[in-house]
């Protein structure tokens, strides 16, 4: 009952997100966006057919009228058909949604979880070499640009010039092996661009918990360092760990990696959402953008819940 | 009385994080990369190096040579002068995202933490709630699609979405000065709002909007590599990104100078970049500050 309640009460403070998120998108790409008149009616259109045309994209409506009906759009999921292929843009994001996930769920754990190992190793040999070396190589694997890790990846791994063991391009989820034979190299590069962050944030969180009092008492009644870091530091900093990861999802699930997707040709959504730029694919385009900012407030508010898991001391406020 | 004590007091402050930027051996050694990046880029602008980088003529993927220090493209360009040129191309995304940015994070974030808990505080933490749900490169094509083709797209995308981040922690800052002893004297003084805001309060979080600004401007400089890659940067002239992109083609077939030549130029301005902003917020902490004092 209480939960129900602080559930109705969050829902009602993500409101006025959705309706901002909505509104932007609303204004880039229906209002500001390329009239689509000339895409919808055939060759050689007479004037009656054009305003016919216009009449059905609403564009005679006053501006107001015009985002109520994306807004229902959006909320009966009535995402309409895309223009380049006639498909219907659900099917489309039923199709894709799960190959974007697959292809960036391995890279997005084994980051997390390297960067969270490395952080520790650095927090408790703060000041040490271990420390510095870590933190020098963290910045060092920041500065190089996500494209040329994955070209340099490609090179090594796809190319007559490396060890040319895994595909340039393409996907294929029916097997294990297969996937796995599609999915390494991106997990690769994934890892690499994302653990100099991870480390770096996760190691700031760390050295903060390693220096309060509990953690110097436990240290006083000769708690090793796997007690220590595993069961005080670890579960003390679960918040900032899952408000990270949690604010990840929207842009794994369905921003997907535009990146890596286009370049190893992935039929992702970040592939669809691409190629619905290059094509003027309107339909796609605005489905994709409102169903991220859907999924955010949706993260924001699950994100809430979980500290309460994690943390007892925070209550349903 | 303000007038007297505040120029005392912040170069107090920053001759001291000065002093502990120049023991600071990585974040010197970070700054002088950057300065001949900077060098570089302002030789570009006065006209007297890289002005040949559109030049085509010279054979195909000509290996490096003394005339050609870096070889050639596919299309017979001097890799070299397009390495430099794009050095230029480089500081100016970087500066206008930069200083844009780290503006409207100023502007927004002193109005939200001065006036917080009120309906302009409401308001700019909705509008920054609404940028954050919007991921980066989500954002950048739609911005693309709207404006179809507008050489600035990238700009104004980029400037929309990094001012949030500069803008919470001004904010946080104004929160906490807005109740300090000085901002009350200025207030029972009679000091307009609008001047105690820009004059007395805003200029206490330089050391805030300084860090910002150069790691704004190093994700900017990341953030055009994959935008020229995904066609939705610079549209025309050259940049590492485009030079990046073009390599792709040639990488396949074994000519990496284009690509090697790019990356390392990259690669090392935005490392310095990211030693020297780890320096800069290290010399400029005020809780080091407090304790060297």
């Amino acid at each position: 009952m209480q939960l129900g309640l602080y559930l109705l009460r969050r829902i009602a403070t993500g409101i006025p997100l959705i309706l901002g998120v909505t509104f932007i998108s609303f204004l880039l790409m229906v209002y500001f966006g390329p009239d689509m008149t000339f895409e919808l009616v055939g060759k050689n259109p007479t004037a009656e057919q054009i305003a016919q045309v216009r009449i059905q994209l609403g564009y005679d409506q006053p501006f107001l009228v015009r985002y109520w009906h994306y807004l229902v759009e959006l909320a009966t999921l009535d995402l309409g058909r895309s223009i380049s292929t006639g498909e219907s843009v659900r099917s489309l994001l039923a199709e894709t949604v799960p190959v974007s996930m697959a292809l960036t769920l391995p890279g997005f754990v084994l980051g997390n979880l390297l960067g969270i190992g490395l952080a520790l190793l650095a927090a408790w040999f703060r000041g040490g070499w271990v420390d510095r070396g870590i933190m020098a190589f963290s910045v060092i694997g920041m500065s190089i640009s996500f494209l040329i890790i994955i070209i340099a990846f490609q090179v090594f791994f796809s190319s007559r010039y490396g060890i040319n063991y895994f595909p340039v391009r393409g996907w294929d989820m029916r097997s294990l092996g297969s996937y796995l034979y599609y999915v390494t190299v991106p997990t690769l590069a994934i890892v690499f661009v994302s653990l100099g962050y991870n480390t770096r944030f996760y190691r700031a969180v760390f050295v903060e918990e390693i220096g309060r009092d509990h953690i110097r008492t436990a240290r006083a009644f000769g708690a090793g360092p796997v007690a220590i870091l595993g069961k005080y530091v670890l579960k003390n900093s679960l918040i900032p760990i899952v408000t990270r990861i949690m604010f990840s999802i929207p842009s794994i699930v369905i921003a997907g990696s535009l990146l890596i997707e286009s370049y190893f040709g992935i039929p992702g959504v970040g592939k669809l959402a691409y190629d619905a730029v290059t094509t003027g694919d309107q339909p796609v385009l605005k489905a994709v953008v409102g169903a991220t900012a859907l999924l955010f407030v949706v993260v924001l508010i699950l994100n809430d819940m979980l500290y309460r898991a994690v943390d007892p001391r925070v209550a349903l406020k | 009385m303000t007038d007297v004590e505040a120029p005392t007091q912040s170069s107090g402050l920053w001759s001291r994080a000065w002093r502990r930027l120049r023991r600071d051996r990585a974040g010197m050694a970070a700054l002088l990369v950057v300065a001949t990046y900077f060098a570089v880029a302002c030789t570009v602008w006065l006209g007297l190096a890289g002005q040949g980088w559109s030049a085509l003529g010279a054979d195909s993927f000509a290996p490096a040579s003394a005339e050609h220090w870096f070889g050639t493209t596919r299309n017979g360009q001097d890799i070299f002068a397009r390495t430099i040129y794009s050095t230029r191309v480089a500081f100016e995304i970087g500066l206008v995202v930069a200083i844009s940015s780290t503006l409207l994070g100023a502007l927004f974030g002193a109005l939200s933490g001065y006036f917080a808990g009120s309906w302009i505080d409401e308001t700019i933490l909705w509008v920054k709630g609404t940028l954050d749900a919007i991921p980066f490169f989500l954002f950048v094509v739609a911005v693309a699609y709207a404006v179809q083709g507008h050489p600035l797209a990238m700009h104004f995308a980029m400037i929309v979405t990094f001012w949030t981040t500069t803008g919470r922690y001004v904010r946080g800052e104004v929160i906490k000065l807005r109740n300090m002893e000085f901002v009350e004297a200025a207030r029972a003084v009679g000091v307009s709002q609008a001047s105690i805001i820009f004059r007395h309060v805003l200029p206490n979080t330089t050391h805030i909007l300084l860090v910002q600004a150069t790691i704004v401007f190093v994700t900017a400089i990341k953030a055009e590599v994959i935008l020229s890659f995904l066609g939705l940067g610079v549209q025309d002239g050259v940049s590492w990104g485009l030079m990046i992109s073009q390599s792709t083609n040639e990488v396949t077939a074994g000519f990496f100078n284009n690509f090697i030549a790019a990356s390392v130029a990259m690669f090392m301005l935005v490392m310095a970049f990211n030693f020297f902003a780890d320096a800069l917020q290290d010399a400029l902490d005020p809780r080091k500050v407090e304790e060297a004092s």
